[in-house]
């Protein structure tokens, strides 16, 4: 095979590469929407480091692809021999060097805020991943978790719109992943520990709370839903929960939710 | 479909020079498996059969003649995982039936099918077994539906659950157990699950009426007569009518002796402390002679659950049986519950708790307290282990990460 011929696929890499992430946003295989308040600078930090790491991609498969068309083999030229070059070395070490220096200080501030600086008070639940499924605990009227007005419920985690929400996670069982990906937020979790996430909802509506953590044969199915509603719907459904759960008698309609 | 793929054998395809064709055999045959993986997906049987009940077949010393006239029976009422039909008498919907069986797959409209071997037959088993390749590393085993008796439900102990009591497990899942949520299934999807349990319970208890009805009424070396009047009248229509008659034995308690819902806190501690009383009194709750003086589930770990009993008794009666062969899980102990987690395998109202006292639970040891406790006193007992979690030593403590940081 000619050089040319190879010099052809590799120039496909880096041409199907962009495409690929180009076209990703018109077939809905992009980020999902993003409906929290931080989530932007993690978007941000996402596009920066994917435009840089672009750029050189591009660069370097075309350098790549130059070389091979160039100094294809059957063109009988001498090979010289070379023992390098120092400067070379030098520049292609610190340029990536402080590249990744930057990129660490730029960062430090979003890391900060989505996974050091707990905001005070007592978390609004506690969610524990379990294989294969989310279970949510509130601490009801009092605040306190494990107190007898507890509210519980499973695979639907609801949160009030527009404040910062504090949410303790665990596992009960092996490791998971909390992810909520309209949150840009992912936090492992881990048997014996407890973790706090923390986000701000903007947006209402119904949003995915997914495993990201192989957990075992069910993890693909590991699926809840979290439900962003207004201060008034999340208390009156803390309310109603509650006294579902205080139930000492059929109630009428009961049977058929 | 898939079959007809299967049929194409490789000979058929184009090109079949004998010589060629030897050298290239290995490549053609990996071309028809390819094929044949790509039109159905690799994992799925295209064939799957209901298994037999080995076990029950071993304990009443069914021979073979009989447990094939059993299956053809079977066959004939019930159909295959991949064409489930039933006798209308069980009441069921055959559209439901359909959804629920066979292999997993979308339609154009992206309706999906195959939804019990996509949610349940993991663990349940394509028969409803309770025998699936995950059931072995589950405590508790999945359930088996074939005697069907269910403990997750509102009605009276000898009564099936209903409708709703299977919604409600699919719903919530069964905390405590393997059994997971599937609460962000659409309804209709629900409803096509429990319909089919519902249709490979009634299958499964017809196979061990059949074997009953072999035992007690055949003489020896004939066959189980194929007739209506036996097969339909005597032995299926009593199983599919308890079906139908879940709703009738929905557990209600008597308003008189409810707990109010404006208590103080002084009326509850007093109820509580009742509770205790009897839940430790012999004569009456007995409750600590199983769940253990300290509530936590101590008080005997060696008894079993009707599941398993089968299995202890026919291992006591067949020293040298081989429990592999028969299909069967090594059989383990029932576990009272430890009432200070919390945790509440089927709902945690006090409506719940009052109906597991009132009714005990089907299938386990835990039994009925109607002959020994009035209604006001059970509610008492429901106070008390509601109030279990949150005494001082069964509070859980937990580590929390090393990140003191908090905002300013």
């Amino acid at each position: 095979m000619s050089g040319k011929f190879w010099a052809f696929w590799l120039l496909l890499v880096p041409i199907l590469g962009v495409a690929t992430m180009a076209a990703g946003p018109l077939y809905g295989i992009w980020f999902p929407r993003d409906v929290s308040a931080h989530g932007h600078a993690i978007d941000h930090l996402f596009y920066f480091i994917l435009w840089l790491t672009g750029i050189v991609f591009v660069g370097t498969q075309l350098t790549l692809v130059t070389f091979v068309w160039k100094y294809q083999a059957g063109k009988r030229q001498t090979v010289e021999y070379t023992h390098g070059s120092h400067h070379l070395e030098v520049v292609w070490t610190i340029l990536p060097a402080a590249a990744l220096v930057f990129i660490a200080i730029y960062q430090m501030n979003a890391w900060a805020m989505e996974k050091m600086d707990r905001p005070p008070g007592k978390p609004l639940a506690e969610v524990t991943g379990r294989q294969f499924e989310w279970r949510v605990r509130y601490p009801g009227q009092d605040g306190e978790l494990y107190t007898p007005d507890d509210i519980f419920d499973v695979n639907d985690l609801h949160v009030p719109v527009g404040e910062e929400v504090l949410l303790a996670v665990k596992s009960a069982d092996v490791l998971h992943s909390f992810f909520l990906p309209n949150f840009r937020l992912k936090q492992d979790v881990v048997p014996g520990m407890k973790q706090f996430v923390w986000f701000t909802p903007m947006e209402t509506g119904k949003f995915d709370v997914v495993c990201a953590e192989l957990c075992g044969w069910g993890h693909y199915k590991m699926k809840g839903q979290i439900t962003v509603e207004s201060r008034s719907d999340f208390d009156a459904w803390l309310a109603r929960r509650f006294e579902e759960q205080q139930a000492t008698h059929e109630t009428a309609g009961d049977e058929e939710s | 479909m898939m079959v007809s793929m299967k049929a194409r054998s490789p000979k058929s395809l184009p090109g079949a020079d004998p010589v060629a064709c030897k050298a290239r055999i290995f490549p053609r045959f990996a071309w028809a498996a390819l094929l044949v993986c790509a039109a159905a997906g690799c994992n799925q049987h295209p064939d799957a059969q209901f298994v037999q009940n080995r076990l029950r077949m071993a304990a009443n010393e069914v021979p073979g003649d009989i447990q094939v006239q059993i299956a053809e029976i079977l066959a004939a009422m019930f159909g295959t995982p991949n064409d489930p039909f039933v006798p209308p008498e069980s009441g069921l919907d055959v559209d439901k039936l359909r959804m629920a069986a066979g292999p997993v797959w979308s339609d154009e409209l992206g309706i999906k099918h195959g939804l019990y071997r996509r949610h349940c037959a993991h663990c349940h088993g394509i028969t409803g077994n309770g025998k699936g390749p995950t059931a072995a590393f589950l405590n508790p085993y999945p359930r088996d539906y074939r005697p069907g008796l269910f403990k997750m439900k509102s009605t009276e102990r000898a009564a099936k659950p209903t409708l709703d009591n299977l919604r409600a497990v699919l719903r919530e899942g069964i905390a405590g157990t393997a059994m997971p949520s599937f609460k962000l299934l659409p309804s209709d999807e629900i409803d096509v699950l429990a319909e089919y349990v519902k249709y490979l319970s009634m299958r499964g208890q017809m196979e061990e009426a059949l074997v009953r009805f072999w035992f007690d009424e055949v003489d020896a070396g004939e066959l189980i007569p194929e007739i209506r009047d036996v097969l339909v009248d005597e032995l299926f229509a009593p199983i599919a009518s308890q079906w139908e008659q879940a709703y009738d034995a929905v557990v209600e308690p008597e308003p008189a002796a409810l707990p109010g819902t404006e208590r103080s806190r002084k009326e509850l501690v007093a109820s509580i402390n009742k509770g205790r009383l009897l839940f430790h009194d012999a004569k009456k709750g007995n409750c600590m002679s199983c769940h253990g003086a300290g509530a936590l589930g101590d008080g005997q770990v060696n008894d079993y659950d009707d599941w398993n009993k089968v299995v202890v008794e026919f291992e006591d009666n067949h020293q040298q049986a081989d429990l592999r062969a028969l299909d069967v899980l090594p059989p383990r102990t029932i576990r009272p519950r430890n009432l200070r987690l919390g945790v509440y395998r089927f709902g945690r109202r006090p409506l719940d708790l009052f109906r597991r006292i009132h009714e005990g639970i089907t299938g386990t040891p835990m039994p009925s307290s109607k002959g020994t406790l009035t209604p006001e006193e059970m509610w008492n007992v429901v106070d008390y282990v509601r109030s279990l979690p949150y005494e001082e030593a069964s509070r859980p403590r937990h580590m929390e990460t090393s990140i003191e940081r908090v905002r300013m």
